[in-house]
This record gives C-alpha cells, sequence and structure tokens, in this order.
C-alpha cells in the first residue's frame, strides 16, 4: 500500500512534468510541423532565471513567476530570429535549426555562465516532508503535483473556451484553413512559441526545483522524454501529450522502483524496449490520427 | 444594373512549370450567383484558392471597389469574402460549435448570428457539441457552408458543394444556398453537377485547361451544344 502510494505520487509528479513539457512540443508542432528541439534550453533558461532571482533576493514566488514569463518571452524571440526567417523552408531545415539554436544556447550558457552545475537554494519549507500513512512525500513532489495538475486543468481550460485554444486545436486538424478562418498565421504562431515556452518554463522550475541544481545541459534528456512522450501520444495530439506523458512516467518509475538491482543499468534499454513495442501497436501513437493522403 | 463585386483580371496560378489557369477574367455583381464549370484539372479550384489568398498567383483581383491582389487571406476574409473549401476541411476534432465559433472574427459579437444560422439548419443544433469528423457528408457540407458565413461575407466562394453527397442530400444542400441568396448573398460555385447549377445560377463561366472557354447567363449555357458536348458526352 504504501509502495504503491509512494509509486503513484512519483509517477503523478514526473508525469506531469512530462506532459507540460510535450504539450510545449505538441503546441509547436500543430502551427509549424516542427519538433522544437531547443524547447528543452527554454527549460535551463527558466532555470538561470529563477537562480538569479533566489540569488539577488527577490522572494520565492517572484523569482518562480519571472522565470516562467522569462520562458514564455524568450520561445517568442526564438521564433522571431530563428523560426520565422526560414518559415517556408521544408520540415529538415526547421529541425536542423531548432538543434543549431539548442547548441547556441548551450554554448552561451557554458561560457558565460559556467560549464558546471550550479546549485539552486529551494526555501527550507520545500525541502521537509509529510507522512501519509507510513510513506514520507516532499512538499517539492506536493507542489509539484499541485502545480502540474493545475497547469493541466488551466490548460484544458484554454483549448476547449478560448479563442485561441480552438485556433491552435485547429492548426493541428488543417493549418491551411484557420487562415481561412481570418486568424493571422504569424500571430497564432508567436503565440502558440509563447504559450510553448510559458509550458517549458513551468517544466523548468518542477525540474530544477527537484534536482536542485541548473547546468547548461539539462534540458536534453527532459526533451528527449518529451518528444517520446509526444510520439507515443501521437504527434500533434494534445490530449496525447498528456496521455503520454503519464505512460513514460509510469513505465520509467516502475523500472526504477522494481527492476532487480543488477538489471537496473539496463533500465533506459528496457524503458525504450516497451516504447518501441507501444508503437508497433499504435503506429501513429495512440491518439494519433491516421495520416492521411493529401488530396 | 447592380455593381460589381468581385473581378479577376488576367488572373494566372502556375505550380511549378506548370500553368493551371491562364490569364482568366472573372466576374460576379452584387447578390449573383456565378456558376464556375469545368472538368478535372481545369483550374476552378485553384481560382477560388487564389482569390482568397491561400496560393500566390499573377494578375489582379479586385473585390468590392479594392485591389486585394496578394493581400493575406486574413485580410481577405475580413473583407467580406469566404470560402467553403474542397471537401469540406472541417476542423475534425472540433466540435460543430468550435468550428463555428471559429468562423467568427475574435472579437465579434457572433450570438445572433449563429443563432440565426441554427434556425436554418436545425439539425446542427442537436450536433453541437459533437465532434465535426464524426458528422454525415451532408451535416459536414451544412457546417462547412455555416462556418464560411459566420464572417458575415457578401461574397461566398463554394468548392464543389455536392460532391460525395446523396442526391437527396444535394437537395437539402442547394436549399439551403437558395435561402441564403434570398438575403442577397453572393456566390459564386465551382461544380461538378453541371445542369443542377445552371439551373441554380444567374450566369456561368466553363474552364478548359487553364482557360475561360465559354461564359454567359446559365440558360444560354444550359442549351449550349458545347456544354452539352464536353459534360454530358452530348447526351439530354
Amino acid at each position: 500500500m504504501d509502495a504503491l502510494i509512494s509509486y503513484l505520487v512519483n509517477v503523478i509528479s514526473l508525469g506531469g512534468t512530462y506532459a507540460l513539457l510535450a504539450l510545449g512540443l505538441a503546441v509547436v508542432f500543430s502551427v509549424l510541423g516542427l519538433i522544437n528541439f531547443a524547447h528543452g534550453e527554454l527549460m535551463t533558461l527558466t532555470g538561470y532565471v529563477l537562480l538569479a532571482g533566489i540569488l539577488t533576493g527577490q522572494p520565492f514566488w517572484l523569482a518562480v513567476i519571472v522565470a516562467v514569463i522569462a520562458g514564455g518571452i524568450s520561445a517568442a524571440l526564438m521564433e522571431f530570429a530563428a523560426f520565422r526567417p526560414v518559415r517556408n523552408a521544408s520540415g529538415a531545415t526547421l529541425l536542423m535549426t531548432s538543434f543549431a539554436v539548442s547548441m547556441l544556447l548551450q554554448v552561451l550558457f557554458q561560457n558565460g555562465i559556467s560549464p558546471r552545475g550550479q546549485a539552486v537554494p529551494v526555501p527550507t519549507w520545500l525541502t521537509t516532508s509529510l507522512s501519509i500513512g507510513n510513506s514520507q512525500i516532499s512538499k517539492v513532489q506536493i507542489m509539484s503535483i499541485t502545480v502540474g495538475v493545475l497547469s493541466l486543468l488551466a490548460l484544458k481550460f484554454f483549448f476547449d473556451r478560448s479563442y485561441w485554444g480552438w485556433a491552435i486545436r485547429a492548426a493541428a486538424d488543417d493549418f491551411e484553413i484557420v487562415g481561412l478562418m481570418g486568424v493571422k498565421a504569424s500571430r497564432l504562431i508567436t503565440f502558440a512559441f509563447m504559450l510553448s515556452g510559458l509550458l517549458a518554463g513551468v517544466a523548468g522550475v518542477l525540474w530544477v526545483i527537484q534536482r536542485g541544481s541548473v547546468d547548461p545541459l539539462m534540458g536534453f534528456k527532459p526533451v528527449l522524454a518529451a518528444f517520446i512522450v509526444a510520439v507515443i501520444g501521437g504527434l500533434g495530439s494534445l490530449t496525447g501529450a498528456v496521455a503520454g506523458g503519464f505512460i513514460l512516467s509510469a513505465i520509467e518509475i516502475a523500472l526504477q522502483t522494481w527492476l532487480p538491482p543488477n538489471v537496473m543499468p539496463y533500465r533506459d534499454a528496457v524503458t525504450y524496449t516497451l516504447v518501441v513495442i507501444i508503437l508497433s501497436i499504435f503506429p501513429n501513437g495512440i491518439f494519433g490520427k491516421k495520416t492521411q493522403e493529401k488530396v | 444594373m447592380s455593381n460589381s463585386l468581385l473581378s479577376t483580371t488576367d488572373l494566372s496560378i502556375s505550380y511549378g512549370a506548370v500553368k493551371a489557369v491562364r490569364g482568366s477574367n472573372l466576374e460576379a455583381k452584387e447578390g449573383e450567383v456565378v456558376a464556375l464549370l469545368g472538368p478535372n484539372g481545369a483550374g476552378k479550384s485553384s481560382t477560388l484558392r487564389a482569390i482568397v489568398g491561400l496560393i500566390k498567383s499573377q494578375g489582379s483581383v479586385n473585390f468590392a471597389g479594392q485591389d486585394i491582389t496578394g493581400l493575406p487571406t486574413e485580410r481577405i476574409v475580413s473583407l467580406g469574402l469566404s470560402l467553403v473549401p474542397e471537401g469540406r476541411r472541417l476542423f475534425p476534432n472540433l466540435t460543430v460549435s468550435e468550428n463555428l465559433m471559429l468562423g467568427a472574427p475574435r472579437k465579434a459579437k457572433s450570438d445572433d448570428l449563429f443563432d440565426d444560422l441554427l434556425d436554418r439548419l436545425p439539425i446542427l443544433r442537436e450536433r453541437l457539441q459533437q465532434v465535426s469528423g464524426t458528422l454525415s457528408g451532408g451535416e459536414q457540407q451544412q457546417v462547412a457552408i455555416a462556418r464560411a458565413l459566420m464572417s458575415r461575407p457578401k461574397l461566398l466562394l463554394i468548392d464543389e458543394p455536392s460532391l460525395g453527397l446523396a442526391p437527396t442530400i444535394v437537395d437539402a444542400v442547394y436549399q439551403l444556398l437558395s435561402d441564403l441568396r434570398k438575403t442577397g448573398l453572393a456566390m459564386i460555385i465551382v461544380e461538378q453537377e453541371v445542369m443542377r447549377v445552371l439551373k441554380f445560377a444567374d450566369r456561368a463561366y466553363a474552364m478548359s485547361t487553364g482557360e475561360i472557354a465559354l461564359e454567359g447567363s446559365a440558360a444560354e449555357l444550359r442549351t449550349s451544344d458545347e456544354v452539352k458536348r464536353v459534360y454530358l458526352g452530348g447526351a439530354e
């Protein structure tokens, strides 16, 4: 029972972060058909802004808000500087551009800040635990679950009820026709990047607080996981991104918890084998559309 | 005589080296229903798509006294032109209601129009919360037309309204178009069902391999030997 509770807590807190990251990728994929591999560097950047806020003595909540907003603004700037000039180029060009932006930011962080990781001093009230039954749940995890779940609910509301939410979902179905609805394509793309940056910001803050440090390359692993999550869920499907986030998290934590110690070094290999099995059953992802022929 | 609402001058469209449309001059007057005929590949859909700025073209397009050549699609839509694309192209994962609301400009007060359209299309009222990809073809066509009307167009461009629909459903679609015509809405209709659209339209153009081969009143074209030969295999 206690093992189950702590398992679920871990799955939900990691899954929520994966879901936010994957949603960020999916939103940009919806409007541009681009997997933005520089998404992870938005997380890293958020982490550095958070660190700067804390080190300059700002209240924690203010540092968090500024960091998340910095994620959103940076994403919009990234779109303007890097992706807008190649908007009508092929998918491969866009993908290469995203790798270039990712490397550029990593080098900037390494040379401009420090190649080594830096500790992020989290307020002491976050470092304690609560006991539920016999299991200990850290407040960081409780916060991470609360923020993750609230963010997902807010997004659900946004996608179901707001004009821009409909526009992004519509773009995932048929981008060309969104223009016919009177939506300005460039504005929709900027908006999608900004939303994706805010999501990377929230995920980045959760990620940094959980690991307690920030380093120039920290964005790579979670964005790779988010990419896998988006593919499992079905590229471009927003529901799929959320479901995929929790599925990958459930697999990873289960292996982490119950895999025998001598097999543990192969954990990632086992994880990705399971992912391949899922994809062989659902080639377009679990919520993916069948690829339709272009008329 | 009523005023010209839309005119294209020397409109040409190329896909790479292939010229899909060569120097076409089309006109639609206020309140007029114009049919655009032609076999597959004649350039009808390309013409409609170029008018609303979805594809690049040479030549010029004038709408409501304004040169709209090269304007972005969303500007053209905001001036009062709307397209019902070939194959409906609804957003299949959005509900009927969301499809319709997205058709209206963001800040517009559209509740009255929304209700008015649902009064015309009562079947859709029951389907508002249904995901549009699950509707029947006829219902999808009705949603597609209603969605295009949400931007309050002066001229509606309709690409193949009867495509893939059973004859009784086609009757319903044309009944809707006929109701809309009474409100003074001008239309350009691309249609494979030549005789049906010629009975409905005021005037018609027949395209062939990217050029306008014939034009005249719908009544004239209905009795034209040329039209019968090309579209009806000499029958009737």
